[in-house]
């Protein structure tokens, strides 16, 4: 082999064999200890609820121990790792594993390793300790539930503070690959999308592997590629638009517990969305002035046109993706069917399309256009989308796009009480402070920019429990002379 | 190996553990490839093969978890040796089928011949068939989540993108202005803009129930066949875009796709496109004769005999049969003329499982087309003619009466048998007037069958024709399974009316005193015995001392009744 510069890595790259079972298990596990918690703090210890409840955390323990001969739940940046296989967030965990999170990191927890003896009645014991409210550092606070374990003879639940492995050097590398997936995605889509407007057929091969490579990265991790749909490129809107509203749907759908094959057409359908413009002029795309009734109809017909270009696309012996010609059709035409293209047959929008709907919108929204000079602070949109019941989303995945995104998205320009500009770099991951984002600090209070921007996590609280920095306000970048882009690429 | 390798191995580092175990598992793979290709899964040589991998995997990972191959245009290579060496740019060559694709290296994990092997040479197999459209071995591999397979590639589909710059719009030199910030979030805190209860975290958790909303559509979603959907896309644009070019390219969709479902035997969704276009075809405005010619014409295109036959062919020869509702939704909209093919199939097919799909199938077809069905029991196709016949019988339509009329002459007496079944099955009395000709039949099973079903039928008015053929030489010369037929049904519809001529046939002599043969007159007393009227004990009385014991036993079983 060669130069191994832009040779990319698949299969089960930081997960060993059984990956598949440790992450099955390793998620019922957190589950089980978040109802464990749960139980304990809502009955008395001899309740049943609370005895069904650690005997599960017991046993789902023994089995994984049985089976690996080792169980270390172990916390890495903002991840969850069972021995060494990442587990992964999906719709039916993403509040246990917030609150795991949570109460290792304020109890300065970074790995609890677990032993073949420990018993319900040790469960008991370290869980009840463990969500005791303390104002205790987080240091001191694992060392003195180090120090009850031990008085109290457990032996079996061994907890370790939290270990600066590799996670930096991992955060780079994923950024990379994350820039890589992101700069192809937008080439492939340019040229699948000139090659359409220029009356040539382009490669289904190549947009498949697009999509591929972003679902890749997307159950690897998420963050980066979200980060870079904060882009925005402002000339090359169409393709960064498409590319942005692929990322953010398979995001969404990983949330919302779609398999590897589904967020791939879910992915190739977003992605293609839009592909109906390549046969509208680009001269009325790309009007800022007011469009007449004529030029709209023509860009109003861009998502049945979209249905004819995908069966343009398909190759002979292949089946034409259904899904994303449903979607291309579908995207504008809201819920309650008052969009367009408006249907003659009785039809109910699929869930991919109200995925895409969700997406497309607010992408759009937060972009800066030839006709939108100034883009919408990405939480008003969330917030018009959420609140307007006129722009026919589905509300539920509206909340589900909240929940991945935060009430801050990435790339949303912050004013905080400290009187420091911040731009949101990712959401967080305990889904009870979605207010509390991941930040870049990029000015200080003196309004000098801050090269490089240091991150904060804005949930992270004080030894009083206060928190040292909250988020007043949005702002236009544009108003202070930000590129958000800067700070992801 | 080739000399330069060799030589490229003697300069190499010393390998981890001897190069001859790797050796050995590549030689094994590649056997292994061959025997997939090759043989079935359940052939000994594919399985001896399967095992020979395994077993040969079981020495390396005696030494390490896992190990890394890479690949290049004619050899793979461990530790920089080569391990396996296939000239030639074909697919039959092992690391070409992996190079052409863009993968580098392989890495195989501790448990990967236990199940990921197979499903590796499966894949291997694909790619080694595809052709240039399908999807090379890198999607193939993509789509199979290995746990102890890796694999490194470069994308050779994919150059690298180039980098993207941020906003590029109007150059932005500001620097903060340090009193702003400060400014703006004062003005924010006095006048409460920012409404901290819109950031309740909250309002954003998903409850149980909408979780299980979101799953549920997920499901139905993923699980709903969406092509009547865009089919619904395609015919809803064609009857709102009234642009001649616009209806023309949808129309050439649909033709393509039409073909596409039907090769794929998505039926459901391909009488649904015959149906709505149809549809369209009455209710799109402006439109032209030759549009709506060509939305309504494919129900005809597919009844046409060539093109229903390629669909039957596909049919017989699929191990995979398509569900019957979808079959019987397409056949719903076919065009009478498809039947007579339906009916030549049902014939001819020695797929008992399609025979069973098409006989319903062409019951609901001949239902709908009553007219069709009977001019098919003409017709000069004798398979067509004969299952045209069975159906108008099971459909017990009247409409067909004359037409089976005409099945009574016919030469072939496998027609007349089935026409007389059929008469039977409608049971008319016009059907069974009819039948009444097929007494005179040379075919004797066919003056059975008819005899039968008149005496089941109680068709009085066939008496004359039943009691005309048992005067004739024929029955007397006849089996004794027409006679009795022939006696029993005459009983039944006779009556008293009959009793003389049964109880001369039973008791009387002839001219030079001579009785009738014995055979014979046990039928009639048999048939007295039907009546079971005084007349009638009272004939078979005087033959209770017969000296024919033949005839005796059957008088005295007709008396008992």
């Amino acid at each position: 082999m060669g130069d191994p510069v832009g040779v990319e890595l698949r299969g089960p790259s930081r997960d060993p064999a059984g990956a598949a079972y440790l992450r099955r298990r390793g998620r019922d596990f957190v589950v089980a200890l978040y109802s464990a918690l749960r139980a304990i703090k809502l009955y008395p210890v001899e309740h049943t609820a609370v005895q069904k409840t650690l005997d599960e955390v017991s046993q789902i323990g023994k089995e994984i121990l049985e089976r690996e001969r080792e169980l270390d739940l172990r916390i890495s940046g903002e991840f969850l790792f069972l021995n060494a296989t990442r587990l992964r967030l999906d719709l039916t965990n993403y509040a246990s594993f917030g609150y795991w999170l949570r109460l290792c990191k304020s109890s300065g927890i970074g790995s609890v390793k677990v032993h073949a003896g420990a018993s319900p009645r040790d469960w008991l014991v370290f869980l009840s300790m463990l969500d005791e409210q303390t104002l205790e550092e987080p240091a001191n606070r694992r060392d003195e539930l180090s120090d009850r374990l031990a008085r109290t003879s457990i032996s079996d639940i061994e907890l370790s503070p939290p270990v600066d492995d590799d996670d930096s050097e991992f955060s780079e590398e994923a950024k990379k690959a994350a820039t890589r997936t992101y700069n192809q995605s937008v080439a492939v889509t340019k040229e699948v999308i000139n090659s359409v407007r220029m009356g040539r057929t382009p490669s289904i091969k190549k947009i498949k592997r697009v999509v591929q490579g972003i679902v890749d990265q997307i159950l690897n991790e998420e963050t980066s590629l979200i980060g870079l749909t904060a882009i925005r490129d402002y000339d090359e809107y169409t393709f960064t638009h498409s590319v942005n509203v692929c990322i953010f749907a398979v995001a969404l759908g990983r949330r919302l517990g779609l398999t590897k094959i589904q967020l791939f057409d879910l992915g190739l359908s977003a992605l293609m969305h839009d592909i109906g413009k390549s046969r509208v002029p680009l001269g009325f795309l790309h009007k800022s002035e007011q469009l007449s009734e004529a030029e709209w109809l023509r860009i109003a017909a861009h998502p049945w046109l979209g249905v004819l270009t995908l069966f343009q696309l398909r190759s002979q012996q292949e089946e034409v993706s259904y899904r994303a010609m449903t979607v291309a059709y579908e995207h504008h035409m809201r819920t309650d069917l008052s969009g367009y293209p408006k249907p003659i047959r009785a039809r109910s929008i699929s869930m991919t399309s109200r995925i895409v709907a969700v997406v497309d919108g607010y992408d759009a929204a937060t972009t800066r256009r030839v006709y939108q000079t100034t883009p919408y602070a990405p939480s008003a949109v969330l917030q018009e989308m959420r609140d307007n019941p006129k722009r026919g989303l589905d509300q539920i995945v509206v909340k589900a796009f909240i929940n991945l995104l935060g009430i801050y998205p990435v790339g949303t320009l912050v004013v905080l009480d400290t009187f420091e500009l911040a731009i949101v770099c990712a959401a967080n991951p305990r889904t009870d402070v979605l207010s509390r984002p991941i930040v870049k600090i990029v000015s200080d209070a003196q309004g000098n920019m801050l090269h490089p921007a240091p991150e904060a996590d804005l949930a992270q609280a004080d030894s009083f429990g206060d928190y040292p920095r909250t988020i007043i306000k949005t702002a236009d970048p544009g108003r202070y002379g930000i590129n958000v882009g800067d700070y992801f690429v | 190996m080739t000399a330069q390798s060799v030589l490229d191995t003697e300069e190499l580092a010393e390998p981890p553990f001897p190069a001859a175990l790797v050796n050995d598992l590549m030689r094994s793979f590649a056997k292994a490839v061959r025997a997939h290709q090759l043989y079935l899964p359940n052939n000994p040589i594919h399985s001896r093969a399967m095992e020979a991998v395994r077993t040969a995997f079981a020495p390396v990972w005696g030494e390490t978890d896992s190990i890394t191959i890479q690949v290049t245009e004619a050899d793979l290579r461990w530790a920089g040796r080569v391990v396996l060496e296939e000239e030639g740019r074909t697919s039959d060559s092992i690391p070409w089928l992996f190079f052409k694709d863009g993968i580098r290296e392989l890495g195989f994990r501790r448990g990967f011949e236990d199940d990921e092997l197979i499903i590796l040479l499966m894949l291997m197999q694909r790619a080694r068939l595809a052709s240039s459209d399908d999807d090379d071995l890198l999607t193939l591999l993509w789509e199979h989540d290995f746990a102890s397979l890796q694999y490194k590639y470069v994308d050779l589909a994919i150059e690298s993108g180039a980098p993207l710059d941020s906003i590029r719009g109007e150059e932005m030199e500001k620097i903060v202005a340090p009193g702003d910030v400060e400014t703006e979030a004062q003005l924010v805190a006095s006048t409460s803009i920012t409404k901290m209860d819109e950031y309740d975290s909250t309002l954003y958790f998903l409850d149980e129930k909408e979780i299980d909303y979101l799953r549920e559509e997920v499901r139905r979603d993923f699980g709903t066949d969406l092509r009547t959907q865009v089919v619904a896309s395609l015919l809803d644009t064609y009857e709102q875009e009234s642009d001649p070019t616009v209806r023309e390219e949808i129309a050439s969709i649909l033709d393509g796709f039409f073909l596409l479902m039907l090769s794929l035997m998505q039926f459901r969704a391909a009488a649904y496109l015959i149906r709505e276009a149809s549809v369209t075809a009455g209710r799109a405005r402006d439109l032209l004769v030759g549009q709506r010619q060509r939305l309504t014409q494919l129900s005809a295109r597919l009844s046409d005999k060539d093109a229903l036959e390629q669909l039957l062919h596909a049919l017989e020869e699929t191990p995979l049969r398509p569900p019957q509702t979808d079959l019987h939704e397409l056949f719903g909209q076919l065009n009478p003329q498809a039947l007579e093919t339906v009916l030549s199939w049902i014939g001819r097919t020695r797929n008992s499982e399609l025979r069973a799909l098409l006989e319903a199938a062409g019951s609901k077809l001949a239902a709908a087309h009553t007219a069709e069905l009977v001019r098919l029991i003409s017709s000069d196709d004798d398979v067509v003619a004969f299952e045209a016949i069975r159906r108008a019988g099971a459909m017990r339509s009247s409409a067909a009466v004359f037409a089976l009329s005409g099945t009574i002459s016919s030469v072939r007496a496998e027609l007349r048998l089935a026409g007389v079944a059929a008469l039977s099955d409608i049971g008319s009395p016009g059907a069974l007037q009819v039948l009444e000709r097929a007494l005179q039949d040379e075919d004797i099973d066919i003056r059975i069958a008819a005899v039968k079903v008149l005496g089941s039928r109680n068709h009085r008015a066939g008496v004359k024709g039943v009691e005309a053929h048992m005067r004739t030489r024929l029955l007397r010369d006849s089996t004794l399974a027409e006679k009795m037929a022939f006696f029993e049904s005459y009983g039944l519809l006779s009556g008293d009316e009959g009793v003389p001529f049964l109880a001369d046939i039973l008791n009387s002599r002839g001219i030079l005193g001579r009785r009738e043969d014995g055979e014979y007159r046990a039928c009639a007393a048999m048939a007295l015995g039907k009546i079971g009227s005084d007349t009638a004990m009272r004939a078979l009385q005087k033959a209770l001392a017969d000296s024919d014991v033949v005839v005796r036993n059957a008088v005295s079983r007709a008396v008992r009744g």
